[in-house]
C-alpha cells in the first residue's frame, strides 16, 4: 500500500525527555528517541484526523553525543528557578512512517484516500513540514528532508545490538483508541546496527493507566463542512 | 539502559559488601542510614543491664535502621526505630537534666510496631523490654560511662579538668561555644545497642544481618501505592520519596523529586507526580545506596560537581578523571619516586595497570560513568551518562593516557611523562593567574571537564578552542610564575600532540622533521638557549629576549626572529670569548636549523600553530645537559649546571 513514508530529521539539539527526570524537572534526554517524538514529528509534517501516523524504524546517523546547559526555566507563577537540562546534541535520525486509518473517526470515511494523502505527506516533507518541527521539547528545533530510509554511511552500522532497558513509547490517547483513558506504554528497544525498530502500539505489553480522558477531536470533514459547500 | 536500573544491577551484584565494616563508608542496607554512636550498651536475651562502655572514634560509624522521615531530620523529633541518642532511648532522660523534648514514647511505639510484626528477632524483644524499663540513663551513670553531679543528679554538663576528663567527655565536651549556644553534651549522647545471648555470635545490632532484613521487611509493609514501576517494567510498592544525601552527609538535592504543586513543570497532561512517574521503593533505595557508596568510594567530588565511574559487577576501574600520575603512582602505598618518571617507566607501570585492571575486569563486564551537578540546593541533574563495555573503557582509557602524553611539571615531585587530569587543563585553558596563583569560575571549570570526559570516555576529539587556548597560554609567560608556565607548558603540547595523533610527534626531539612551525619552536628554545648561557657567564640575571618576545614570536616568527637574531650578536662576543666551544656548537645548530627549512617558509611572517611548542620544548629538553635532566631543575636556570670544559 502506498501509505509508507521516509525522511531525514536531524537538528543541533534535542530533548526526550526521561520520565524519571521529568518530573523534578532537571530533565536528561533518552538516548534514542521515543516513539511518541517521531510520530509527533511526523504529525507535524503532515496530519488529518483521518490518519494516524505509526512509526516503523528510526535509524540514528550520528554518534550519541550528550551536552548539557544550564537553563533558566520560568516558573509558573512568576519568576524563575535553575536548573540543567542534558540534551542530545547534533543530531540526525531516518525515520520511516506509515499512516493507518483511524477507525474511530467514521466520519472522515470520504476522506480516505490513500494516494492524495502520501502525495500532500510527501510534498510536505519536501517543504519540510506543515508547522514547526522539534525533537521531543519545543525549544530543539528540527529540520525534515525526504530522503530513502537506510541510504547513506551511518555511525553505528555494524555497532551490533545495543540494549536500552525499560523506556517510554507512547501514549494511547483516546480518539486513537476509542477508549476514553489515558495510558502510557514501555517498551524494552534494542538498536541494531544504528536502527531502531517499534513495535506497534497495540504490541506494547507494558503500560500504565494514567486517568481518564475525553477525545476532543476536530469534527471539521473538510471542504465537506457545513457552510462552506458553494 | 538507565542510570537507575545500571545503579540498581550495582547494588544487587555487590551485596556482600553491604555493610562492610572494613569501609570507610560502607554500601548500606536499604532504609538504613550511618550515624556516629557514642556509646555502647551490651544487655542480655532477657532486657538486663550488663555494662556500657564508651566508643571509640575510629568504630564509631553505625549502621542504622531508618525511616524516609527520620533519616532526614535535622531538628525535629521523628525517632530512629532502634538506635537512637538519648533523648530518645532513656525513659528517664528528663530526670536526669535533659533539656531537649523528651520523645521517648514515639520511639518505644514505633520499636514496639516493629518488634510485634517480626516476633522472631529475640534481640528487638530484648532491647525493647530493656528500654521500657526507663532506666538507661541511670544505668549509664551507674556503669560509669555518663557522669552525675551527686546532688542534683543532673548530668554534668562540662568537666572543669579537661586533662582528667573521663572518656565521653572527648566526645562531647559540652560547655558553650563563643556564640553562647550549648554544645553537644553527655545527653546528646548516640546509643547503640549489643545483646548477649548464649550461642549468639554476632551480638552488635548494627551488625545482624537478619535486623537489616527484618527492618527492610517491616519498613516495605507499610508500603501502600502500588503500581508500575518505570525501571522494571513490573508492579511494585512505590516510593513517595527518593532518598537524598547522595553526595555526602550534609546534601539535600534529589535526584528524582517531585514538588510540583505551583510550577507546572510537569503538569498539563498529568495531574500529578504519580500519574507522571512511578519508581519501586526498592529500586530506588537500593540505587541510591550504590550511588552514594560508589561516589564516597571512587568519585571526584569537585564542589557541586560530582564524576563516578564504576563496574556494575563492582570490580576495580581506572579513574578517568586522573592525570597519569596519580593513576599509576599516586596510591598512598607507593614510595613516589625522587625526581620523575621517564617516558619509558610510565609506558611500562601503564601496561601493567591496565593489564592489572583487564585481569580483574571480564571484558564484557558494563563500565557506567556518570556525572551529576545540581544547580539548586534541591535538586540533582545527570549531566553525562555514558555507558561501555569493561575492554572498551580500559582501550580508551590506556588511548588518552598514551595519546596525550608529554612531559608534565607538576611541581617539584611530580615530573612525569603522561597525560594531564582534566581539572589541570581546565585551570590552564580558562584559568587566570592572580597573587602567583590560578584562578577559575566554577561554572567554567565544571563545563570543561564535562566537555572533557568524551574526549577521555568516548574517544572524542579535543575541542579545538581548549587546545588553541591552552597553546596561546603556553606562548604568553607573562604574568605567570615559571612553574605554572612549565605545567602549562606540558599540557599545551600534551594536548597538541592528542589533537594532532596522525602526525605522531615523538617526546623527544626530532631532527629530521622539518616543518616550518616546529623548526621555529626549535629556533626559539636555541635562541633562549644562547642567551641565557651568556648572561649566566656574565654573571647577570634577567629573562632573556627569547622569554619576552615569545607571544611576539609565536605571530610573526620572521620579524621577531630577526629581533631576536639581531640582539643575540653582543651575547655572542661575551660567549666567543668565554665559551667558543659552546658557542660553536649552538651556531651549527642554529644553522643547521634554518637550512632545512622548506621554501618561503622561513621568511613567511604567518602566525604559529601549536606545534611550535613542541619543537621549542623537545630541542630545549636536548640542550639540557645529562646531569641537569636527572637533577631538578627550575625553569629559567637551563644550562647553569654545564661546565664548558672546551675553555
Amino acid at each position: 500500500m502506498k501509505n509508507r513514508v521516509e525522511f531525514k530529521v536531524s537538528g543541533r539539539f534535542a530533548l526526550f525527555t526521561d520520565p524519571l527526570t521529568k518530573i523534578g524537572g532537571e530533565k536528561c534526554s533518552y538516548h534514542i528517541p521515543t516513539y511518541e517524538a517521531l510520530k509527533g514529528i511526523a504529525k507535524s509534517a503532515y496530519w488529518k484526523p483521518t490518519f494516524v501516523w505509526a512509526i516503523d524504524r528510526v535509524r540514528v546517523m550520528r554518534r550519541i553525543r550528550t551536552q548539557s546547559k544550564s537553563v533558566k526555566p520560568l516558573a509558573y507563577g512568576g519568576g524563575n528557578s535553575l536548573a540543567i537540562y542534558t540534551y542530545l546534541a547534533d543530531v540526525e535520525y531516518q525515520v520511516q512512517a506509515r499512516f493507518e486509518w483511524n477507525p474511530h473517526r467514521p466520519d472522515m470515511e470520504q476522506d480516505r484516500k490513500t494516494e492524495a494523502h502520501w502525495n500532500i505527506a510527501q510534498r510536505m516533507i519536501k517543504k519540510g513540514g506543515r508547522q514547526d518541527i522539534f525533537l521531543g521539547t519545543r525549544e530543539c528545533q528540527g529540520y525534515v528532508e525526504p530522503c530513502v530510509f537506510g541510504e547513506g554511511p551511518g555511525e553505528y552500522d555494524g555497532c551490533g545490538d545495543l540494549a536500552y532497558g525499560l523506556m517510554f513509547h507512547g501514549f494511547d490517547y483516546p480518539d486513537e483508541t476509542g477508549v476514553n483513558e489515558l495510558h502510557s506504554r514501555f517498551w524494552r528497544p534494542v538498536m541494531a546496527d544504528g536502527v531502531v525498530t517499534f513495535p506497534r502500539p497495540e504490541e506494547c505489553t507494558i503500560r500504565r493507566f494514567v486517568r481518564k480522558m475525553i477525545p476532543k477531536p476536530p469534527r471539521s470533514a473538510g471542504l465537506a463542512e457545513e457552510g462552506l459547500e458553494a | 539502559m538507565s542510570w537507575i536500573e545500571r545503579l540498581y544491577q550495582t547494588y544487587e551484584s555487590n551485596k556482600t559488601a553491604i555493610g562492610d565494616p572494613g569501609e570507610e563508608m560502607p554500601l548500606l542496607p536499604i532504609c538504613h542510614t550511618t550515624q556516629k554512636a557514642h556509646v555502647t550498651i551490651v544487655i542480655d536475651g532477657n532486657g538486663n543491664f550488663l555494662r556500657a562502655s564508651v566508643v571509640p572514634k575510629t568504630e564509631a560509624r553505625t549502621i542504622i535502621p531508618a525511616t524516609e522521615d527520620s533519616a532526614g531530620r535535622t531538628s525535629g523529633t521523628t525517632p530512629h526505630p532502634l538506635c537512637d541518642k538519648l533523648q530518645y532511648v532513656a525513659g528517664d532522660y528528663a530526670r536526669f537534666g535533659g533539656e531537649k523534648e523528651p520523645c521517648h514514647e514515639d520511639y518505644l511505639a514505633l520499636l514496639k510496631r516493629w518488634k510485634d510484626m517480626d516476633g522472631g528477632q529475640a534481640k528487638l524483644s530484648a532491647v525493647f523490654a530493656y528500654v521500657s524499663k526507663g532506666a538507661v540513663a541511670a544505668d549509664l551513670v551507674k556503669g560509669g560511662v555518663l557522669h552525675a553531679d551527686a546532688t542534683s543528679s543532673r548530668l554534668i554538663n562540662e568537666w572543669p579538668d579537661k586533662k582528667s576528663a573521663p572518656e565521653i567527655f572527648r566526645l562531647l565536651a559540652g560547655g558553650y561555644d563563643a556564640k553562647g549556644k550549648s554544645k553537644p553534651w553527655q545527653a546528646d549522647a548516640f546509643v547503640r545497642w549489643s545483646v548477649e545471648t548464649p550461642g549468639d555470635p554476632q551480638p552488635e545490632v548494627w551488625l545482624d544481618r537478619g535486623l537489616w532484613e527484618s527492618w527492610e521487611r517491616y519498613y516495605g509493609s507499610l508500603k501502600s501505592l502500588q503500581g508500575l514501576c518505570f525501571v522494571t517494567g513490573a508492579v511494585a510498592d512505590l516510593a513517595k520519596q527518593h532518598p537524598a544525601k547522595i553526595r555526602n552527609d550534609g546534601d539535600k538535592a534529589k535526584l528524582i523529586s517531585s514538588n510540583d504543586i505551583s510550577g507546572f513543570t510537569f503538569r498539563g497532561r498529568f495531574a500529578d507526580a504519580e500519574e507522571a512517574c512511578g519508581v519501586g521503593f526498592r529500586v530506588t533505595q537500593e540505587a541510591h545506596s550504590a550511588l552514594r557508596w560508589l561516589i564516597a568510594r571512587q568519585g571526584r567530588r569537585d564542589g557541586d560537581q560530582a564524576v563516578v565511574a564504576w563496574a556494575v559487577s563492582g570490580v576495580e576501574i581506572p579513574d578517568p578523571m586522573a592525570d597519569s600520575f596519580s593513576l599509576l603512582f599516586g596510591g598512598p602505598a607507593e614510595e613516589v619516586n625522587g625526581g620523575g618518571y621517564t617516558a619509558q617507566e610510565v609506558s611500562l607501570a601503564l601496561s601493567a595497570k591496565i593489564g592489572g585492571y583487564s585481569a580483574r575486569l571480564a571484558h564484557t563486564d558494563d563500565v557506567v560513568v556518570m556525572a551529576l551537578d545540581s544547580a539548586t540546593p534541591g535538586r540533582m541533574a545527570i549531566r553525562y551518562y555514558r555507558e561501555l563495555t569493561g575492554s572498551e573503557f580500559l582501550a580508551r582509557i590506556e588511548n588518552w593516557h598514551r595519546g596525550c602524553c608529554w612531559r608534565q611539571h607538576f611541581g617539584k615531585d611530580r615530573i612525569f611523562f603522561g597525560a594531564p587530569a582534566p581539572r589541570d587543563i581546565a585551570e590552564t585553558a580558562y584559568g587566570t593567574w592572580r597573587d602567583g596563583k590560578v584562578h577559575i569560575d566554577d561554572k567554567i571549570m565544571k563545563a570543561t571537564v564535562e566537555r572533557l570526559l568524551p574526549c577521555i570516555v568516548d574517544g572524542a576529539a579535543l575541542p579545538r578552542d581548549l587546545v588553541d587556548s591552552c597553546v596561546r597560554r603556553a606562548s604568553s609567560r607573562n604574568g605567570i610564575e615559571p612553574w605554572g608556565w612549565e605545567k602549562t607548558l606540558g599540557i599545551a603540547c600534551a594536548l597538541f600532540r592528542y589533537q594532532y595523533k596522525e602526525r605522531n610527534y615523538a617526546m623527544a626531539l626530532e631532527r629530521d622533521r622539518n616543518t616550518r612551525d616546529y623548526l621555529y619552536g626549535r629556533l626559539l628554545a636555541l635562541a633562549e638557549h644562547m642567551e641565557s648561557r651568556a648572561l649566566y657567564v656574565g654573571g647577570e640575571q634577567r629573562a632573556t629576549n627569547a622569554e619576552k618576545l615569545m607571544q611576539r614570536f609565536a605571530d610573526r616568527p620572521y620579524s621577531t626572529w630577526l629581533t631576536l637574531e639581531t640582539g643575540l650578536t653582543p651575547y655572542r662576543v661575551r660567549l666567543r670569548a668565554k665559551r667558543p666551544g659552546f658557542l660553536h656548537r649552538l651556531e651549527t645548530e642554529i644553522d643547521e636549523v634554518v637550512s632545512v627549512f622548506d621554501g618561503d617558509d622561513f621568511t613567511s611572517d604567518k602566525r604559529l600553530t601549536g606545534e611550535f611548542l613542541l619543537g621549542y620544548h623537545c630541542q630545549r629538553e636536548a640542550l639540557r645537559p645529562v646531569s641537569a635532566k636527572e637533577g631538578e631543575q627550575e625553569a629559567g636556570e637551563v644550562g647553569e649546571t654545564d661546565t664548558d670544559n672546551e675553555e
